[in-house]
């Protein structure tokens, strides 16, 4: 559990430099975005498991972010993080693929169990596509190398 | 200050409704009653009119048919008889009883001879002998042949007329005179009987009385009124004068006599239209009455208007409290949102100092650098603390966002019975620990409610928990009793939530649905519970009321409209 990468959200710094030194305490080392276009460029060079995302932050708003996350990564899992007055568009982010949410104020026990949640989520999927790319190329081993030569 | 004004409004609006209702209605009612009356007297008049004209003409043909016999029994006279036949005395008493025969109007007869010599004479008076020739009648029956004299003295110096013809038979020019009684003229004149006051009477050209008057006027004497002046030869006339002593009467006017004579019926106008002051009595009580009868029924009509009106004044009064009570809901909710809002984002930051803080203590402690002292259990206890506080600004903040947080709702039929019973069922534990008697009843048949389930469940556990709290607070862990039932009136739903617990004050009663209004121990509820209600069954278009007497219980009352059944497929 202690390998998951983490990326926290925020456009509030305090709280992302606080959660990242409890999380270090943890044993989780967590990387930090202070807007939605920060995080899509840390996603560019680091690998990221599970992304809490605030849904309220200037510039690139949270729901925004998202989508472009799960665009360009289909597989990095996203909890949004909402005061209860964004509930609708909490919901409205796990329509758009957000694994679940969280309501400020949140303590550090319930992040961290739904961001282990997600981590499992996203490792069983990982298992998933393992299982049928082995499936594939037992049944068609050529074409599983020539795929392999492209990449 | 206000309701002043608005006490003078309502008086001023009832003065002018009023005043319409008691002209508009009287305008009509007066014009009709004129005009009618106007027509009335016209037509009065004109009848009146006639009618003592119609009365003089018929009278005139009278008075004239009798002189004309006078006229004619002379002649017939002069026929048989001759002159010299009647100036033998028995001859002339024989033809004057023949005269009187014919009528009692004469009083005597008498022959004269061309020279104007009373040849022979037949009556009281002592006459023959006496010379004529010069006397103004006897000059006008030698020139026409016939005349009727005007009332004059003559010897007898008695007032009297004379009817005389001249005859011409046997070779000698004669006259034959009778003198006419004018007791017994006057009273044949005079029989015209006309309401109480009618009179007729005779005037000559001159305008000297030829019979005698039964109110005023001696024989002869000359008429006051000037009747005469006013009537042109020839014409009969109707018109109304004033007489001496200030009455006014009815004249009608009718010549006869070869228009020597003016035949004069009157009446005294009283009199005449006595009908028409019947008539005005009549009018004047219709009047009355009707006026009467209108300012009653614009009284009673404008009292029920100025009643309706305060009525619906009132009721927009209390539409009004309640759009205020509502939108100031919606305005509180809104801007309680963006607070609750803006201070959870703080409120995460202090939680995950908080966290911090705790974490770095329990390592502390568990690596020994921690020294045991009272300083440190209080450290200990304060960041406890901190964690409770923020836990309940949480909770704060949490319950105001979802007071405000009033979305539209998503409508479904909900069977209120089944409904009731999910929701008794999420409490059902509950009720047992803290030894609560929780009933639900439903009435059969109940027809559906259109609401959010979700809100509505929202709404019963709210009510469910209040009652929960009221009658452990009174009753402890045994003897609470709280009852939810349902039934509807027509397309009302009505679900009251009866506990005995310990009520609410008349005075609390008023504020319970207000926001952040609580009377819960500080900490423990933040009066945003029932507000959140009355907001979501205001928004199903039902209405939420309270009825509790204190010390013994609180019924609340949520009303919903009924789904209409939707019409049968064809």
């Amino acid at each position: 559990m202690n390998n998951m990468a983490l990326m926290l959200v925020d456009d509030e710094e305090r709280f992302l430099q606080t959660t990242s030194k409890l999380l270090a305490r943890k044993g989780l080392e967590a990387l930090t975005a202070t807007s939605g276009q920060e995080a899509l460029d840390k996603l560019e060079t680091e690998y990221v498991d599970v992304v809490i995302l605030d849904v309220k932050m200037p510039g690139m708003d949270g729901l925004e972010t998202l989508k472009q996350i799960k665009s360009r990564h289909p597989l990095v899992e996203v909890i949004m993080l909402t005061g209860h007055g964004t509930i609708d568009s909490a919901v409205e982010g796990m329509r758009t693929g957000a694994y679940d949410y969280l309501t400020k104020p949140c303590d550090l026990g319930e992040l961290l169990s739904k961001s282990e949640a997600a981590y499992f989520r996203r490792q069983v999927m990982e298992e998933k596509i393992r299982q049928a790319q082995v499936r594939r190329a037992a049944s068609s081993p050529r074409d599983f190398v020539r795929e392999l030569e492209n990449e | 200050m206000a309701n002043n004004h608005k006490q003078t409004k309502i008086s001023d609006l009832r003065k002018k409704l009023l005043t319409a209702m008691i002209i508009v209605p009287a305008i009509p009612f007066f014009l009709v009653l004129a005009i009618g009356y106007y027509q009335f007297v016209k037509s009065l008049e004109a009848e009146t009119f006639s009618r003592i004209s119609r009365i003089a003409n018929d009278h005139r043909r009278v008075v004239q048919m009798f002189l004309d016999e006078r006229r004619s029994d002379l002649v017939f006279a002069t026929d048989v008889f001759k002159l010299r036949d009647l100036s033998q005395k028995n001859t002339l008493a024989k033809a004057f009883s023949y005269l009187k025969s014919q009528s009692s109007a004469y009083v005597d007869l008498g022959v004269f001879n061309q020279k104007g010599i009373h040849v022979a004479y037949q009556g009281p008076y002592e006459l023959e002998g006496k010379s004529y020739a010069n006397a103004p009648w006897f000059k006008m029956v030698m020139l026409h042949g016939y005349y009727i004299s005007d009332v004059f003295l003559g010897y007898r110096k008695v007032p009297h007329f004379v009817v005389a013809v001249k005859a011409t038979n046997g070779g000698e020019v004669w006259v034959l005179r009778a003198t006419i009684d004018t007791k017994f003229f006057t009273g044949f004149v005079e029989g015209v009987r006309i309401g109480k006051t009618g009179e007729a009477y005779i005037l000559n050209d001159q305008g000297m009385l030829q019979t005698e008057r039964r109110a005023s006027g001696m024989i002869m004497s000359k008429d006051q009124e000037h009747i005469k002046e006013l009537t042109p030869r020839g014409q009969s006339e109707a018109f109304v004068r004033k007489a001496e002593g200030g009455h006014e009467y009815v004249y009608a006017t009718a010549w006869l006599n070869d228009h020597k004579w003016l035949l004069v019926v009157r009446q005294e106008v009283n009199d005449a239209f006595s009908s028409l002051w019947e008539a005005t009595y009549v009018g004047v009580i219709i009047l009355l009455i009707g006026g009467a009868g209108i300012v009653s029924i614009a009284f009673l009509l404008t009292n029920s208007l100025v009643m309706r009106i305060q009525m619906l004044d009132r009721e927009k009064e209390e539409l009004d409290q309640q759009l205020i009570m509502t939108s100031r809901l919606a305005e509180i909710g809104e801007m309680s949102a963006g607070f609750a809002h803006e201070i959870n984002n703080p409120l995460q930051v202090i939680s995950a100092e908080q966290t911090l803080i705790d974490t770095i203590l329990t390592d502390m402690a568990q690596r020994g650098d921690l020294p045991q002292s009272k300083d440190t259990e209080e450290v200990l206890d304060s960041v406890a603390q901190i964690r409770q506080q923020v836990d309940r600004c949480g909770s704060i903040t949490q319950s105001i966002l979802k007071f405000a947080r009033q979305k539209d709702p998503k409508p479904e039929n909900v069977d209120i019975g089944e409904f009731m019973g999910q929701v008794a069922d999420m409490l059902r534990k509950k009720a047992e620990v803290n030894g609560i008697d929780l009933t639900v009843k439903a009435q059969p048949g109940l027809p559906k409610v259109n609401a959010d389930p979700g809100q509505l469940q929202q709404v019963l556990l709210n009510l469910l928990n209040n009652a929960f709290d009221a009658v452990t607070q009174r009753h402890g862990v045994a003897g609470g009793k709280v009852e939810m039932y349902a039934d509807n009136h027509g397309d009302q739903v009505t679900i009251r939530v009866k506990d005995n617990g310990h009520g609410i004050s008349q005075h609390n009663a008023g504020k319970i649905f207000r926001p952040f209004f609580s009377t819960k121990p500080v900490g423990k509820g933040t009066g945003l519970g029932l507000s959140v209600c009355y907001g979501i069954v205001d928004k199903m278009n039902g209405s939420m009321e309270v009825e509790s007497t204190e010390g013994e219980g609180a019924t609340f009352f949520v009303k919903l409209p009924a789904t209409t059944p939707a019409p049968p497929c064809t």
